[in-house]
């Protein structure tokens, strides 16, 4: 039993590290936390639902699903973000107008999907099973899926580590986050970094969406716990944290897997609430998060 | 604001005028626009909370909904379990929801932009879990709170074809010129001008001797105060209070109805209030004119209003009025 809590735990911390990280990304590079990153990872979900529907592949929708979801973070950073950030600086609700702004993209691109595709839950289907493992006469929760999810995500990271640490592209983006003056005199093209950071962050959460989404329903609003969840885990792990993001997701994720076995399934939301209080009032940099103090 | 230049028993004259014109006024409106102009009462005082909050005191709440049903059930629950009488009960709903927002603005001081957002969406998520945890707050099925026909002395007043919903719209209208004068003379008072200062340049405030923390905590105080009574009219309005009457899309629309009526402003409470209401009828007729579509009756609205949110926050910061925004 308690394997099978851990597993499952696993898995649906997989998810938390894949949208926390999505989360990092535009916050490294943009300071700014999105809140339409839900609604981006659900339209390039129901992206992919299409051309599974038409197509019947799952495997050859996923990746478009994701070149979709690249496609839409960096739309909606030149195309949105450029403007309000140009524009709403000062004024009565200054700091908060990114948060107002991107919750305004997230009703709307959710409307939009409503519009197109109605609101009744869809099933997008993947060839795994969603039937756990069965080891003699012993079927545990996990199941192919499952594994798929997490292998899935553990691909995602590891190939998001390898760039950060190993390329020039890499290099420039932890650059251009730290310092984005010093990194322009040295030649970075912020802008264009910066832009490449929300591509990442939109596929990052289209990965998310793809690969969950056949274990429950596709519906415009599927997604909003998740960027809650997926929100806790990037503030525990350090909002500028990319290894943060995922051990936070791992925590949370195992955590709440717990809470749901062996306390009840309505409080998780609840717990979560608690430890991101006691995360955000004992230690605001988080578990990995750098020292410069995020609260001015 | 306009009433700026008034003095404070002129201003309870003109809320006390204003009071009497809309009381008589509903004589003459329909079932269906009275029980509109009650909502439009319950989202203004709910506006008013986020503007005070937001344009006064510099946070932000993505989580007052939840703030709205501890009041609701505040007042479900003295209602049904010790039978308080509704008045007592809408004061009780406040009274629980002010000490959550107190617990709640403690934190939420140390807290900026958007972990403060973050912060409260997770809390308007989890908190209505909690009516399943325990029996006495009724599960799915949530709680009454059917206050019944209006009493013998308000029938005598309005006339025999007095119904429910006008009732509801009395109490709500008197309820919320209330707390909006209540509002207007503390925004106005030293608490208000602190909660400007706090929020303009902290440093300097502290520097002047103003406890800017301990101003954030009040605000959010009374923030609360004001959804938990907005909440408690809400579950009034509805007849009763369960887990999902309060859903994380109210939450977000009493901040798009602040932000659309400018939240440098309490009277763009009034703006907005009309504005949640109008959105959805509005949306409802065109819906009819462009054949009835399922689809496009459950998204038009949600489209309207978030357009109008990103091009107000774009391009009209000060909202949908004309007005400057003054520091």
């Amino acid at each position: 039993m308690f394997i099978d809590t851990l597993l499952i735990g696993v898995s649906s911390g997989a998810i938390y590290s894949l949208m926390a990280l999505a989360l990092v990304l535009v916050w490294r590079s943009t300071r700014v936390v999105n809140f339409a990153q839900s609604g981006q990872a659900v339209l390039s979900t129901y992206i992919g639902y299409e051309i599974s529907a038409r197509t019947h592949n799952y495997w050859i929708s996923l990746p478009l699903a994701i070149l979709a979801g690249a496609i839409l973070g960096s739309l909606v950073d030149l195309l949105f973000m450029r403007l309000l950030l140009g524009r709403a600086k000062s004024g009565p609700i200054g700091e908060i107008a990114p948060v107002i702004a991107t919750l305004g993209l997230l009703g709307l691109i959710q409307s939009f999907i409503g519009l197109i595709w109605g609101n009744a839950f869809l099933h997008y289907a993947s060839p795994l099973s969603g039937k756990g493992f069965t080891f003699g006469s012993h079927t545990i929760p996990f199941s192919p899926q499952n594994l798929f999810i997490v292998i899935a995500s553990a691909a995602v990271l590891a190939i998001f580590g390898i760039i950060f640490k190993y390329t020039d592209l890499g290099l420039a983006l932890r650059a251009a986050s730290f310092q984005p003056e010093i990194a322009q005199l040295a030649g970075i093209r912020v802008n264009r970094i910066r832009n490449i950071g929300w591509a990442f962050a939109g596929a990052a959460g289209a990965v998310a969406g793809a690969v969950i989404t056949p274990t429950s329903t596709l519906s415009p609003n599927s997604l909003d716990l998740l960027f809650v969840s997926g929100f806790i885990a990037a503030v525990i792990g350090g909002l500028d944290s990319l290894v943060g993001a995922v051990v936070g997701g791992l925590v949370l994720g195992i955590g709440f897997s717990f809470i749901l076995q062996y306390i009840g399934g309505s409080v998780t939301f609840l717990v979560g609430f608690i430890i991101l209080m006691v995360v955000l009032l004992i230690r605001p940099r988080g578990i990995f998060g750098n020292k410069v103090s995020r609260r001015a | 604001m306009p009433s700026r230049r008034l003095s404070p028993r002129s201003r309870a004259l003109l809320f006390l005028l204003i009071g009497v014109v809309l009381l008589a006024a509903s004589r003459f409106i329909g079932e269906l626009r009275t029980y509109q102009g009650a909502q439009v009462a319950v989202y203004m005082i709910a506006i008013a909370s986020i503007i005070l909050l937001t344009g006064y005191s510099g946070q932000i709440s993505l989580g007052h909904g939840a703030i709205m049903a501890i009041g609701g059930y505040g007042a479900a629950l003295s209602f049904t379990l010790w039978n308080f009488p509704f008045e007592i009960a809408l004061l009780f709903g406040v009274l629980v929801g002010t000490v959550g927002g107190v617990l709640l603005g403690v934190a939420a001081a140390r807290l900026s932009g958007p972990y403060l957002a973050g912060t409260t969406l997770a809390l308007a998520v989890g908190l209505p879990t909690i009516a399943d945890q325990f029996h006495v707050l009724g599960g799915e099925q949530g709680l009454n709170f059917d206050i019944g026909d209006p009493p013998h002395w308000v029938v005598r007043l309005g006339g025999s074809d007095f119904t429910q919903y006008k009732w509801f719209f009395w109490i709500s209208t008197v309820v919320a010129l209330i707390a909006l004068w209540g509002i207007t003379n503390l925004l106005h008072s030293s608490y208000g001008r602190n909660w400007r200062a706090g929020r303009n340049n902290a440093v300097a405030a502290g520097l002047a001797g103003i406890d800017v923390a301990r101003g954030k905590v009040t605000a959010f105080a009374v923030s609360s105060a004001l959804a938990s009574l907005a909440g408690a009219l809400f579950a009034l309005l509805l007849g009763l209070v369960t887990p999902t009457a309060f859903p994380l899309s109210l939450s977000f629309a009493i901040v798009t109805g602040a932000v659309l009526a400018g939240v440098g402003n309490l009277t763009g409470s009034i703006v907005g209030g009309v504005v949640l209401v109008a959105i959805p009828e509005i949306s409802g007729a065109l819906t009819t004119h462009l054949g009835n579509s399922q689809k496009v009756s459950a998204n038009l609205p949600g489209l309207v209003m978030s357009s109008l949110l990103i091009l107000v926050v774009l391009f009209m910061p000060n909202g949908l009025r004309i007005r400057k925004f003054k520091k």
